[in-house]
């Protein structure tokens, strides 16, 4: 078992609070994220459980020992740098085995675990290579093998793939999640890039200001944002503004400008003063005529702009009143949705999460 | 309770910390409390008094001395910026053939020792020089070269790559696109150096100025070659403190004192200056060597190679002579390897000490100075200012300052150390110190802290970290630092003179007395070993030099 637990952790740079008392259990084998924007403690986070960073209180324990008052090089931790880190004096296989010989592993099997973990990375005959032949996304398997090659109880990674162009990063972070379920190793991930966390986490821990801002599954936090930072920042919405106007049934109206936006909570209470969060692809083009699905409800608006992305329509739509909105569709080439062009869509009231003023 | 445990992680620097307070405490700090009590107390040593400080400005000789020193460091600061950054500007700008040799040979003065620059000059245009009495024999009149003139030439000739090498860096420094804006926008090119280039490079040009200033304050051996009797700071110090009895060495301590202010007000200064005026222009394109035609460009690259040129031949010259005979002050035309033969037969050996010397101090100097420079770099709290400041302290005393501290303070008492070899090591080693702190650091601004937490967290200490990671890729730096402060060790001349004693003289010691007496044809065997101590290890490290060292100044 090497769990994670993390008990009441804080640490201050002068008058900033980096980490405010933070509480977190990490299960065993879990990929576990740490997503938030820069400054917001993630990285001095992962940095006290590695080590480098001091803690003005709390505890940290990995698989029931506790290990924040242990001197970094003794906790036995792989941790992959943002840039890598690769020793530059030294061949691939060199850094592969320096963990090794600091343990003082004999050399046949320091030589033996070296291929073996160099084969896990797929760089296979690299071993004599110097740093400097080799690209950015093969150093970051170098740094992944040297991390891993001394069966660490956890593997902590620090933005690893910042530093690697777009198309490789999506590769890699597949690669790492794969490596990570086949080693069943207890990870933990920092990063700002909140694609990338859904991609690759079981689970997500959303940090603003040195605190846990939601906890939860990649689709929970997607599609269920706990407050108006978690539901911006984890990709683009809609933030609507209005107030509870009536009632009909189970369904709430929202009056949000000249136009009312139907949600399924039960409990607003007539008169009452709401933000709403709607994602762009939560909405969809119907045909004027066309009646909305069973539970669906409808809205009219004016396309005031329409940006082409490839696989994806962003559209600028204004309802009546002048609201805007922003729409997403995927690319249709008989879409309707021009500039100027007054279109219908339908919508999902489940779909809209509904924060009470004063409470978001 | 939390408090007095120490994290594991700040062990090492606070232990590397602490060693290096008590080196620089027993070392530096208590020699210099030494010089300035001795400044400031009463002849019993009882009560604080200003009457010492009162005696010694009361005579005009001492007063001139204060402005003869401030006076000549002025002017030779303001010569050597006036040659240096044209020369920069053309070597930044022109491309030539040779210009790779001529960056290199512009470069070599800066390990050359200047004393030796000043004697060369003595024998070529001194009363009785080479050259003086061919023109007298000619009947061409010719002037002094003693006294200011004569002191500003060889600082203006030896000091010069201080400026011109900050100054070159700075020009590469600028990125080729500010330039173009400006052009872009209507300036012309040579409006465009004065309006954009020149103003971004200043700080460069000042920092070099600043450290010729202050080069020039604290000098011993140009002086005491050239000045006659013109007095100078440096050496009237020393002169006082050699006629007075060290048990109160009041009046030298007063002129020891005022060269410490002196100094320490320019550091200041510098600080304060050039802390707010860093115009970093994104390091991207470098510009362009232009294509500069007709008569600028042979001008600029006659310029070039004179200047260069004109610094080297004083020594070029010593070499020549060293195997010339000498009778007496005489020079004679005959060749021979006599002046060789009797440096070799002093006994003990002034190059078996300047050697050993030098190698003990280089050596001495690393160990300290790498894990102060690591601690620099890499922690940041109070006391990492406070041995930051103490370690750079050295570079603002004058060797004579500090080797009379160190005679108060180990004269007597629970340590001895005068008289032996080991007081002319330590004095190297905490002279030569900050070049070294300055220099790790630096490399290590260049090394990816990351790199050590990585081989932490794969299990190596931080001390082991620190031996086998960080060691290995500084070592290139380590090294060329080490040849530098080697070089500059065997020229050493302010501290070694008051500090030498019976059987420890060294080569520079050999030409000192030379200037007093005879024995000019040791003197200029001493001379032509030390420029060939000094060049060959340069020669030798030169790549290394040049990737770490030029680019660090």
């Amino acid at each position: 078992m090497t769990d994670i637990r993390i008990a009441n952790v804080s640490r201050s740079f002068g008058s900033v609070v980096a980490v405010n008392n933070i509480t977190l259990d990490i299960k065993s084998g879990e990929f576990f994220t740490l997503l938030g924007p820069s400054g917001c403690g993630k990285t001095t986070l992962l940095r006290m459980i590695a080590g480098f960073a001091d803690l003005d209180g709390g505890q940290i324990s990995i698989g029931g020992r506790r290990i924040d008052r242990l001197p970094p090089h003794r906790r036995n931790i792989g941790m992959v740098f943002q840039n890598y880190a690769i020793f530059p004096n030294l061949t691939v296989a060199g850094n592969v085995a320096y963990g090794l010989k600091a343990r003082k592993v004999a050399s046949e099997e320091i030589a033996t675990r070296v291929s073996e973990a160099l084969a896990l990375v797929r760089l296979q005959g690299y071993g004599e290579r110097w740093p400097h032949q080799l690209s950015g996304g093969q150093l970051q398997r170098v740094a992944i093998a040297r991390a891993l090659v001394i069966r660490p109880e956890v593997l902590l990674l620090d933005e690893p793939l910042s530093n690697l162009d777009a198309k490789l990063r999506v590769d890699m972070r597949g690669e790492i999640r794969e490596l990570q379920q086949r080693l069943n190793i207890t990870t933990v991930y920092v990063t700002h890039d909140q694609e990338e966390a859904l991609a690759v986490s079981q689970r997500i821990a959303v940090m603003q200001a040195g605190q846990i801002e939601q906890l939860g599954g990649p689709r929970e936090i997607y599609r269920r944002p706990v407050s108006l930072f978690a539901a911006s920042f984890m990709g683009m919405t809609n933030v609507l503004p209005g107030v509870v106007a009536g009632r009909e049934g189970s369904q709430v109206r929202v009056r949000v400008g000249a136009v009312d936006l139907v949600i399924a909570d039960a409990a607003a209470r007539q008169g009452e003063a709401v933000t709403l969060c709607l994602r762009p692809e939560a909405l969809r083009i119907i045909a004027p005529g066309e009646a909305p699905s069973t539970g669906e409800a409808r809205l009219e608006g004016t396309v005031t702009n329409a940006e082409f992305i490839g696989a994806l329509i962003r559209l600028d739509v204004e309802l009546r009143g002048g609201t805007p909105l922003k729409v997403a569709v995927l690319d249709d080439p008989d879409s309707r949705a021009t500039p100027g062009s007054t279109i219908v869509l339908a919508y999902d009231p489940a779909r809209l999460t509904v924060f009470r003023s004063g409470a978001a | 309770m939390r408090s007095l445990t120490v994290a594991p992680l700040a062990r090492l620097p606070l232990a590397i910390a602490i060693i290096a307070f008590l080196f620089l405490g027993v070392f530096l700090v208590y020699p210099l409390w030494g010089v300035l009590s001795a400044s400031v107390l009463s002849s019993d040593g009882t009560t604080f008094t200003l009457e010492h400080y009162g005696k010694v400005l009361a005579k005009s000789y001492y007063r001139a001395s204060l402005i003869n020193t401030l006076a000549i460091g002025l002017l030779a600061t303001f010569v050597t910026t006036l040659i240096a950054v044209p020369l920069a500007l053309t070597i930044a700008r022109l491309d030539f053939p040779g210009k790779l040799l001529l960056i290199g040979l512009a470069a070599l003065p800066l390990v050359l020792p200047s004393f030796v620059g000043a004697y060369a000059l003595l024998l070529l245009l001194g009363r009785s020089g080479i050259v003086t009495q061919a023109l007298n024999a000619w009947g061409v009149p010719f002037g002094s070269i003693y006294g200011t003139p004569g002191i500003v030439t060889v600082y203006a000739l030896t000091l010069y790559p201080y400026v011109l090498l900050p100054t070159l860096a700075g020009f590469k420094a600028i990125d080729a696109s500010v330039e173009e804006a400006a052009q872009s926008l209507g300036s012309s090119r040579l409006r465009t150096i004065w309006t954009v280039t020149l103003p971004i490079i200043v700080p460069s040009i000042l920092s070099g100025a600043l450290l010729v200033f202050i080069e020039t304050i604290e000098n011993f051996g140009v002086p005491v070659v050239l000045a006659e009797d013109k007095p100078i700071l440096a050496v009237e110090a020393y002169k006082l403190f050699i006629g007075e009895t060290a048990t109160n060495p009041s009046a030298a301590s007063v002129l020891g004192t005022l060269l410490i202010c002196l100094t320490a007000t320019v550091l200041i200064i510098q600080r304060r200056y050039l802390a707010n005026r860093r115009f970093a222009t994104r390091a991207g394109v470098p510009s362009p060597s232009n294509k500069v035609r007709g008569s600028w460009r042979i001008i600029g690259v006659v310029y070039c190679w004179a200047v260069v040129l004109l610094a080297l031949i004083p020594f070029f010259a010593i070499v020549v002579l060293s195997f010339m005979e000498f009778r007496g002050p005489v020079l004679h035309s005959a060749l021979s390897l006599k002046n060789y033969g009797e440096l070799f037969a002093t006994a003990g050996g002034p190059l078996r000490n300047t050697l050993l010397f030098a190698t003990l101090a280089a050596l001495a100097t690393v160990l300290i100075g790498t894990p102060i420079g690591w601690v620099l770099t890499r922690t940041r709290s109070v006391w990492v200012s406070v041995l930051d400041v103490t370690a750079t302290l050295p570079f603002a005393i004058a060797g004579t300052v500090l080797a009379i501290g160190l005679v108060i303070a180990f004269n007597s008492g629970a340590i001895v150390l005068t008289g032996g070899w080991l007081i002319l090591v330590l004095a190297y080693t905490v002279r030569k110190l900050p070049f070294t702190v300055r220099t790790s650091s630096g490399i290590l601004h260049q090394i990816d802290p990351s790199l050590e937490e990585a081989s932490i967290s794969l299990g190596v200490s931080p001390l082991f970290t620190f031996l086998r990671l960080v060691v290995p890729l500084m070592l290139g730096g380590i090294i060329s630092g080490m040849v530098l402060t080697w070089v500059t060790v065997a020229s050493e001349l302010s501290s070694t003179v008051v500090l030498y004693s019976g059987p420890w003289r060294t080569l520079t010691i050999v030409m000192f007395q030379a200037l007093e007496g005879t024995g000019a044809g040791t003197a200029v065997a001493a001379a032509s070993i030390l420029i060939a101590v000094s060049l060959i290890p340069v020669m030798l490290a030169y790549r290394l030099l040049r990737r770490y060292e030029l680019s660090m100044l």
